[in-house]
This record gives C-alpha cells, sequence and structure tokens, in this order.
C-alpha cells in the first residue's frame, strides 16, 4: 500500500465526498417529501390522483437509476430542457427514492390495525387527529428499519452517477485506477470514505429505531 | 430528430444478445435472492437473539454489507480470493456469491423489523398455550412476518435485477454491457443508437420486474382478505 | 447509566469495524505483493492447456468490439487471433474494462491484455509491457463558432471533455492541470454531452476526434496532434518473462509480412481512411 498515493489523492476523494453528500442529502429529502404524499395518497385511497401515483411507483421501481439518469440527462436536452448535471442527479435520486419511501412508510401505516382508526373515530376524534396522534407514530415506527436501509441505498446508488459525468466517491476511484492502476490503494480509500458517511447513518437509524419503539412490541 | 437508432437492434443476433445478456442478469439475482430468503429468515430470527453476542456479530455483519460498495465486494470475491486462496471463481459464480450476502443481511434484517414489530402478547401467550420456541416462530410469528415482508422483498428482488448492471467489472456480461457493446460496434453509423437501445433497456427492464411487484400486490391482497 | 452503556456499545461495533476493514485491506496488500511473483502462466503451460485467455475490450469500436453475430472484432483482436495461431492455442476473448485490466494480470485470470492499452510510467510499475505495436497522438475538437486552436490562456470557466482512463485524460492532468475536465465513462455519453453544449472542446486521440469532426458538420479539430505521442503495446503479468520474450519475437517476426499494416487495412481504414496508416501503425516495435 503506497501511503504517498493515498496522500496525493485525498483531497480528489474529500471532493468527491462533498459532492455525493450534497446530492445525496438534497435528493433524498426530496425522496421523502415525495414518498411521504404518496403514501398518503395510497392510503386515503385518493381517487385519479391514486393511478397516477401508482404508475410513477411502478415506473420508477422497476427501473434502474442509471437507465433513468440517462434520459433526464441526454434525453431531456433534445426536447428542450437542459438541466446542470447535479441537478440532474437529485432529480434522478427524488424520483428513484420516491418509489422506495412511498412503500417503506406505506407497509408502516398498512400495519396499523384498522380497529384503532375505527376506535379513534368513534371517540370523536377527527381524521387528521386520528392521523397525527394515533396512526402515523406507530407507522414511523414500523417504517424505520426499511426507512434507514432506503437512505443507504440512496446514498450508495449516487455510484452510477459517473454516467453523467459527477465525480462522486465511486467514478473517482474507477478513475484513479484506470489512470494509475493503484487498485488497492484506490479501493480502500473508497471504502474509507463510505465507512465515514455512511456508518453513522446506519448507527443513528438503530438509535431512532429504539427510541421509537413502543413498548409491548417485540421480544 | 425522430431516427432512434431502434434498427441497430436488429441487425445480425443483436437482439437475441440484448436478451442473453438479460437472462444472464435475471439467472443471477433469482439464484440470488432464492439463497437469500431461507438464509435471510433464519439472520433474522438470529438478529432478535436474546443473546447479545449474536446480536452484536450479525449487527457487525449487516453493518459491513451495507456500507461496503457492492463494486468492493465484487472485487474481492472474485480478485480476492484468487490471490488469497488460488480460488479460480467464474464471474457469475463470484456475482452470486456477492449477491447472496448483500440478500441476506437486508433480508435478515427486514425480517427483524417484522419480529419485533409482532405485539410481545404473542409470544408470551404461545408459550402460556405450551408451545415450544419452534413452534411459536413457525405457527405464530412468522406466518404474520411473511406477510408484512412481502412488499418490502419484493424491492429487494428488482432491486438486485437492477444492481446486476455492476458485474459488468468482473467480465460478466449482462443486459447493459451488451447494450454498450452494440451502441459502439454501431457509433459510425447510426449516432442516436444510445437513445433506442437505451429505450429498449429501460422497456426490457420493466417487463422483467413489473410482474414481481404485481405478484406481491397479488399475494398482499389475498391475504389481507 | 443507559446512555453510558449505549455510547459504549456504539464505540465497541465502531472499532470492531475499523479493525476488520485494516484486516481485510491489509490481507488484501499482503495477497497482491504475494500474487505478483507468481500466478501468471508461461508460453509451455499456455500451450500444454491448449487455449489463451485475452483481455480485450468489447465496446471500443474499432479496437475491440463485439460485432452484431456476438464475433470480437478489430485491431487488437485481430492481433490477439494471430498470436492465438502461431502459439496453437484456441483464444479465449474476455471482456475487460478500463479499471480491471491490471487485475486480471495480476491474478492472472488473463494471460496478455490487448485492451488498447497506453504504456506508461505508472503502468509499468504494475505490469510487464511487450514491444509497442500502435502510435497514439491527442487532439482537441471544438465548435466552428469557436475553435480551440492552443491550450496556453485556457478560460478557467470553460470545461474540457475527456472520457475517463483514456491517454488524454493522463496527458491533460501531467500537462495542463489547471484545465477543468469534465470526465465521462463511454465514447456515447461524452459525445451526447459534447453535442448537447456542455464543455467547449473534446480531448481524445486524435484518429477520434478527427472522425467525431469528418462525421459531423460545426465542428473543427483546431489542434491536431497534441503533446509527445505515446505507444500501446501488449502487458503481461509482472515478471512473466517468457510470454514477453515470445510476444517480442512474435512482434519483430511480423515486421516482414507487414502485419500491421494489414491490420489497419482490415480494421481501422474504415473508420480513419487510409491516410493516418504511416503514422498510426508501429511495424516490428520500432518507433520512428
Amino acid at each position: 500500500m503506497s501511503w504517498e498515493f493515498i496522500g496525493k489523492y485525498m483531497p480528489m476523494y474529500q471532493r468527491a465526498a462533498v459532492l455525493t453528500l450534497k446530492i445525496g442529502i438534497i435528493g433524498i429529502a426530496f425522496a421523502i417529501l415525495v414518498g411521504l404524499m404518496s403514501a398518503l395518497v395510497l392510503y386515503y385511497k385518493v381517487p385519479v390522483i391514486k393511478r397516477i401515483i401508482k404508475m410513477y411507483i411502478e415506473l420508477s421501481r422497476n427501473t434502474p437509476l442509471l437507465v433513468q439518469l440517462f434520459f433526464i440527462y441526454y434525453g431531456f436536452p433534445k426536447i428542450g430542457i437542459r438541466l446542470d448535471a447535479e441537478i440532474c442527479g437529485v432529480v434522478g435520486l427524488a424520483f428513484l427514492g420516491g418509489s422506495y419511501m412511498a412503500e417503506a412508510f406505506r407497509s408502516g401505516l398498512e400495519s396499523i390495525d384498522k380497529i384503532q382508526e375505527e376506535s379513534a373515530l368513534s371517540l370523536g376524534m377527527t381524521r387528521f387527529q386520528v392521523m397525527r396522534y394515533i396512526i402515523f407514530p406507530q407507522a414511523i415506527a414500523t417504517s424505520v428499519p426499511a426507512f434507514m436501509a432506503n437512505v443507504i441505498f440512496l446514498l450508495k446508488e449516487t455510484s452510477v452517477f459517473s454516467s453523467i459525468s459527477l465525480m462522486d466517491l465511486m467514478f473517482t476511484a474507477k478513475d484513479l485506477i484506470g489512470l494509475y492502476y493503484k487498485t488497492t490503494e484506490s479501493l480502500f480509500m473508497l471504502v474509507m470514505f463510505y465507512l465515514i458517511i455512511l456508518l453513522p447513518v446506519s448507527l443513528l437509524g438503530s438509535l431512532l429505531e429504539r427510541r421509537l419503539r413502543y413498548a409491548g412490541f417485540g421480544n | 430528430m425522430l431516427d432512434l437508432g431502434i434498427d441497430v437492434l436488429f441487425k445480425g443476433t443483436n437482439f437475441l444478445r440484448l436478451l442473453g445478456g438479460l437472462w444472464v442478469a435475471m439467472r443471477i439475482s433469482l439464484i440470488s435472492i432464492a439463497l437469500s430468503i431461507p438464509l435471510g429468515l433464519l439472520t433474522g430470527v438470529l438478529m432478535t437473539s436474546k443473546s447479545k453476542i449474536i446480536r452484536f456479530i450479525f449487527r457487525v455483519y449487516l453493518e459491513m454489507i451495507r456500507i461496503m460498495p457492492q463494486l468492493v465486494l465484487l472485487f474481492l470475491v472474485y480478485f480476492g480470493t484468487t490471490r488469497a486462496l488460488g480460488w479460480n471463481l467464474s464471474g457469475e459464480m463470484a456475482s452470486i456469491i456477492v449477491f447472496v450476502l448483500w440478500g441476506t443481511a437486508e433480508m435478515g434484517d427486514l425480517v427483524r423489523g417484522s419480529l419485533i414489530s409482532v405485539p410481545k402478547h404473542q409470544y408470551e401467550s404461545s408459550e402460556a398455550l405450551g408451545m415450544t420456541k419452534g413452534q411459536t416462530y413457525l405457527y405464530i410469528i412468522l406466518p404474520q412476518t411473511v406477510r408484512r415482508l412481502l412488499p418490502l422483498s419484493i424491492n429487494l428482488i428488482t432491486r438486485m435485477i437492477k444492481t446486476t448492471s455492476l458485474v459488468l467489472m468482473i467480465g460478466v456480461v449482462e443486459m447493459l454491457k451488451v447494450a454498450q457493446q452494440i451502441i459502439e460496434a454501431n457509433r459510425m453509423t447510426s449516432q442516436n443508437a444510445a437513445f433506442g437501445v437505451f429505450l429498449v433497456v429501460f422497456i426490457l427492464y420493466f417487463l422483467v420486474c413489473w410482474p414481481f411487484s404485481r405478484l406481491a400486490g397479488f399475494l398482499e391482497k389475498k391475504w389481507q382478505g | 447509566m443507559r446512555a453510558i452503556t449505549k455510547i459504549k456499545r456504539l464505540a465497541a461495533v465502531l472499532l470492531t469495524m475499523v479493525l476488520g476493514f485494516g484486516l481485510v485491506a491489509c490481507t488484501d496488500a499482503a495477497a497482491s505483493s504475494s500474487g505478483k511473483n507468481g500466478s501468471f502462466r508461461t508460453v509451455d503451460e499456455i500451450k500444454q492447456n491448449g487455449t489463451i485467455n485475452i483481455g480485450v475490450f468489447s465496446d471500443k469500436n474499432p479496437f475491440g468490439y463485439v460485432d452484431e453475430n456476438g464475433k470480437y472484432q478489430g485491431y487488437d483482436v485481430y492481433f490477439a487471433e494471430r498470436i492465438g495461431k502461431d502459439l496453437g492455442v484456441k483464444v479465449n476473448f474476455v471482456s475487460t474494462e478500463a479499471a480491471n485490466r491490471i487485475e486480471y494480470l495480476q491474478t492472472g485470470k488473463v494471460d496478455i491484455i490487448l485492451a488498447n492499452f497506453t504504456v506508461t510510467k505508472e503502468r509499468q510499475e504494475e505490469v510487464d509491457f511487450a514491444l509497442p505495436y500502435m502510435n497514439v497522438a491527442l487532439g482537441v475538437v471544438s465548435r466552428n463558432d469557436k475553435v480551440i486552436t492552443s491550450l496556453d490562456n485556457w478560460n478557467k470557466n470553460d470545461s474540457m471533455i475527456v472520457i475517463s482512463g483514456t491517454t488524454a485524460e493522463t496527458y491533460l492532468i501531467e500537462n495542463y492541470p489547471d484545465i477543468p475536465l469534465q470526465k465521462f465513462d463511454s465514447y456515447a455519453t461524452a459525445k451526447e454531452a459534447f453535442e448537447n453544449g456542455t464543455s467547449v472542446a473534446w480531448a481524445n486521440d486524435n484518429t477520434e476526434v478527427i472522425a467525431f469532426s469528418l462525421q459531423n458538420p460545426g465542428y473543427t479539430v483546431g489542434i491536431p496532434s497534441l503533446g509527445s505521442s505515446d505507444t500501446i503495446a501488449p502487458a503481461v503479468t509482472k515478471g512473466n518473462t517468457t510470454l514477453a520474450d515470445w510476444i517480442n519475437g512474435e512482434i519483430e517476426g511480423l515486421e516482414a509480412e507487414q502485419f500491421f499494416h494489414a491490420d489497419y487495412d482490415a480494421t481501422l481504414t474504415a473508420t480513419y481512411g487510409s491516410e493516418y496508416k504511416e503514422s498510426l501503425v508501429v511495424e516490428g516495435g520500432k518507433v520512428k
């Protein structure tokens, strides 16, 4: 292992990490928003919109991000929409992540027994109150593992950004291997940077999960 | 601008090769998922074990697999085993090993999540009825867990099929690689081939992954009713 | 109390993981140094086995690509097939990427890499190169309304397109570190982006940019030849002298029949015409 090489290319990885994080965080924030709204639309069975959301989820979940990005970045300019590569990355992550988040939230919402909603309504609570105080807190607790897995999955999906020329961590590693053939060093730095970014997220996940777990569940 | 260059797919055996690539991607994913489901169920049960050491070991396993980029895992299994142990795995075998390691970890975590969402009184009631631990899991807990798991594990299957695009890094020629080959082989004669070919690839991925999602939706509804 | 145990537990997880990764990295490094000595096949072993594994590109037309019938074609492949014929063995083509060529050689999973492999100092530390069989020079193409004829006094807000892992990238990083590069991972994406107007210029092998400007009106090659010319050569696992020597003998022996000129005629004329033949082809391993 050549430490000299590692020292020399450290700044390149740092820049890549910043880019990965920046696009990752913004993209995931939008994905959560899209996912939450989609899950609620599906839960309340809002007519018409429900169909559109279902179509969106199927389309987004069943095709790879790589191909989605390709169309956003290279296809859109042909019809007059020109987006910056970074914005394409955010749009792509939000488009893909939205459906995964929607599934996580939906399975959380549906794991709550219908009887709870009925009881709460019969106690005179409004629909909003039922959602806010009864269903939502439990649903969130149930969806935390899937939710956190999605966050990590989406952060790692940034590795296909090389196809739209964004120098994320994966592209940096592949680029350096192609240039200088220091495979071990390049991959070692890649693992280290992923570790620095993803380990806190993962630990936060298990912490959150314990916090949000309600008494009487699990063994 | 309407010329999408789809015609390059009908030259020679191009379209058949593309389908062949899709089959490679599916074969790797389906074998991996078939192995990951039983292993994941076991891992998930072990993750909720009372023993701190067992829980800790599986925690570390999960974190490692999740955090390591798949590309690095593929390199480690494909090239690393040759260097360290002298094994000569085929690219496809190495991919399956990596995907099973990954699938088992993710599936295990999903199982764990579902297990802890089963109300505690169910465990206690079964125990009070004189059921053994194995019986409790087999007849009471797992059937409920599986239902909750289904939409999530279908996500995982489709995710695997889509992630197969990485295996080209260890010499496995799957659909995206074939697509690239076709685009590059025709780049002088058919300038827009990239769009046509990628559009077809997009549709093929969708056609393969979509039935899985539908199946999951169907089973979910059936079991709820 | 609870908070403290929690922190302790987290710290333990963290420590184990760092150790785990350290271990992985160390075994990998240790293994790679041992692998450099042992894991290759000599010429006799290859002959005995009856099959030679040659790593080529499968998506770099016209050097190494797969035609519509699934057959490997191109300048590199043409030479690879001749090697197989003269060794009296079957050729097994392995599809490689820019980022894994070196691993394939170091683990002995292929015997030779013939994947448009430019000879550089860094690469010579990792693999052994045989005699060269082709020249490369670089060129820069730009739009007609803003033709770029020199890389000096570069406007820092403009970016230059390169394909990751190519000679153009290496050259620009070393000689013009101030030019912002926009890197793409394939020819198709680089071409799309250039046409969509994301960068002012595109640097690549000069044959590539010339072919591009011939096919796309509105573009001019302002710099047809850039920097010192590099060479392309077959690579073998470090230390595999029997195979490297055999290839050297082969390349020298093929000079009499002007093999690489014939290779050019068969694979490159369709793309570049015949005017670049003399400047591209290296015959008998002798660079002019």
